[in-house]
């Protein structure tokens, strides 16, 4: 800066001095010069270094003061942290002990849950009854066509047009149809339910290593697996409610065919009495 | 290069011509031309200065240096046990793949519940059966007209007492609500095995520190779909008490027309 600012002065000053036309413009531009030289372009004044051992002094001051304290601080802080971690939040100790309890419990509940819940229920005596209770609860979604003959067997059909009213077989049908829908439902609740079982002991297999960072990934793996449970719940909870309406629905056709049978009885009474 | 040679020439005139000038103007350019500052090793100060700088230095060494190296080996303590106790990617890695094997169960369960379980083979009720098992919300406006194609309608007030009518009304409008709500139970179960492996496929690029967010968002759904179960359940109860009031109705009414009866046989004997 100091250099640009001579230049400029320099080549003014010089451009001056040679167009100067009289030796008073050169004194002039001389005195002139000079002058912008002593006020703008002189370098600064140095200042004097008398305080230069109070301020290293007090540089060392502050290092050995308050820098030190801050930084004694800082780790006392950090080495309290790390020890909150180490005893407190995440204590190794105690998550191989969570690790070891997982274990344990899976050794002590598994099995034994499983084979309960494996246990053979058939109750069926007589042949036909026994296909539709094996066909049942065999948990496949793959043989409904069986199902549905192994129903036809043990409830029948629905009766020919000759047999029964279109009321009764329309009723006898749909409360076949439900009832059906609610075992093949319940078929592939049954095998839904084999899967959930899978899962979740995928997820408790895991939690048997599973780290305080990789725990989150799995719990909230498993609730949404418990979303999933809840839908399939509903699911049987819905077929429940079609079954359970129909089932009302059929008591309550048996009130209305009744008020019309009374009513055609009123009638034909009546018209017995004026006959005689 | 003449013209270099031409402007020196003419320069040199002008000097020789105005003497007075440039001797003033190299003067003043001479006195005030910046010159390089002198090194100062002999100045006492410099001495001080250097004592001074060295105390800095082994202070800063010693003092700040010495924290620094604490406090790095503090944090590299904490890293490690972060890294291999709290956050071990490798089983950050194998909890994700976890989830990944999860997504395939879930895959199963969510296709068997898409299985047709159609299975009335008359028309009527086929056609409530479609209506009932549609899992669409959209049919819910048809299922009365389909229920009454195949259940009848109330009967008549010639047909029957207003009691009578009364509970069978009532009967209908508690299985049509129950057969309406199981389709949009049916629906809603649905969403929530989209929205779960939604949220499962989250959880597989998500980062330990983000995987409670989900976690959280996977608790909120699973409170909804405790209150859908409980929607449905409160129809199952709504349509069990329908049946027990029903069952006492029939004991009610039998009383009546017995007392009904009664009195008119005691009526017709009087007259004879």
């Amino acid at each position: 800066m100091h250099y640009l600012t001579f230049v400029l002065f320099a080549l003014t000053f010089t451009w001056f001095m040679v167009t100067a036309s009289s030796p008073r413009r050169v004194i002039a531009v001389t005195v002139a010069g000079v002058l912008v030289l002593t006020l703008l372009i002189s370098p600064p004044v140095a200042e004097a270094q008398g305080g230069l051992v109070e301020a290293i002094q007090a540089v060392l001051n502050v290092i050995n003061g308050m820098l030190k304290n801050a930084l004694s601080a800082i780790n006392t802080a950090r080495t309290a942290m790390n020890a909150l971690y180490q005893n407190f939040v995440w204590p190794v100790q105690l998550i191989n002990q969570a690790h070891a309890q997982v274990t344990q419990m899976i050794n002590q509940y598994r099995a034994l849950m499983a084979s309960i819940l494996n246990m053979n229920l058939s109750s069926a005596t007589l042949p036909t009854p026994q296909s539709l209770e094996t066909m049942m609860r065999d948990h496949r979604v793959n043989n409904f066509n069986s199902l549905t003959q192994s129903f036809g067997n043990t409830y029948g059909a629905i009766p020919s047009s000759v047999d029964a009213s279109q009321a009764d077989r329309d009723m006898s049908d749909m409360d076949d149809a439900l009832t059906l829908d609610s075992l093949k439902t319940l078929k592939a609740s049954d095998n839904a339910t084999d899967l959930e079982l899978q899962a979740a002991n995928s997820i408790e297999n895991s939690a048997t290593q599973a780290a305080p960072g990789s725990a989150p990934f799995m719990t909230a793996s498993a609730v949404a697996s418990s979303i999933r449970s809840q839908a399939l719940t509903q699911k049987m909870l819905a077929a429940e409610l079609r079954q359970e309406a129909a089932h009302i629905a059929h008591q309550n056709g048996f009130r209305k065919r009744g008020a019309t049978f009374t009513t055609q009885f009123r009638t034909l009474m009546m018209n017995l009495l004026q006959h005689n | 290069m003449k013209c270099f040679r031409d402007a020196l020439k003419t320069a040199k005139c002008w000097i020789v011509g105005h003497k007075l000038r440039a001797a003033v103007l190299t003067l003043v350019l001479l006195v005030i031309a910046p010159w390089p500052a002198k090194a100062q090793y002999v100045d006492p100060c410099c001495a001080i200065m250097a004592a001074g700088l060295a105390s800095i230095s082994s202070a800063l060494e010693n003092v700040i240096g010495g924290g620094l190296n604490h406090i790095l080996g503090v944090d590299q303590s904490i890293q490690q046990f972060e890294q291999n106790t709290v956050w071990p990617q490798n089983l950050i890695n194998q909890a994700r793949a976890l989830v990944g094997g999860l997504q395939g169960i879930f895959n199963q369960i969510q296709s068997l519940t898409q299985i047709r379980v159609n299975s009335a083979t008359l028309p009527n009720s086929q056609q409530l059966e479609t209506n009932l098992l549609s899992r669409n919300a959209n049919q819910i406006g048809q299922t009365s007209s389909n229920y009454t194609a195949l259940y009848g309608q109330v009967p008549t007030t010639t047909d029957a007492s207003q009691q009578v009518r009364d509970v069978v009304d009532m009967t209908d409008a508690a299985a049509q609500d129950a057969m309406k709500r199981a389709i949009e139970i049916d629906a809603l179960s649905d969403l929530e095995l989209q929205a779960a492996s939604q949220i499962n496929q989250g959880i597989q690029s998500a980062a330990p520190g983000s995987a409670p967010i989900i976690e959280a968002q996977a608790d909120a759904w699973l409170v909804r779909a405790n209150a859908y179960t409980q929607a449905a359940t409160a129809d199952l109860m709504r349509l069990r008490a329908i049946d027990l009031a029903n069952s006492s109705a029939d004991i009610k009414m039998g009383a009546t027309n017995t007392t009904n009866l009664r009195q008119q046989l005691m009526n017709l004997l009087q007259h004879n």
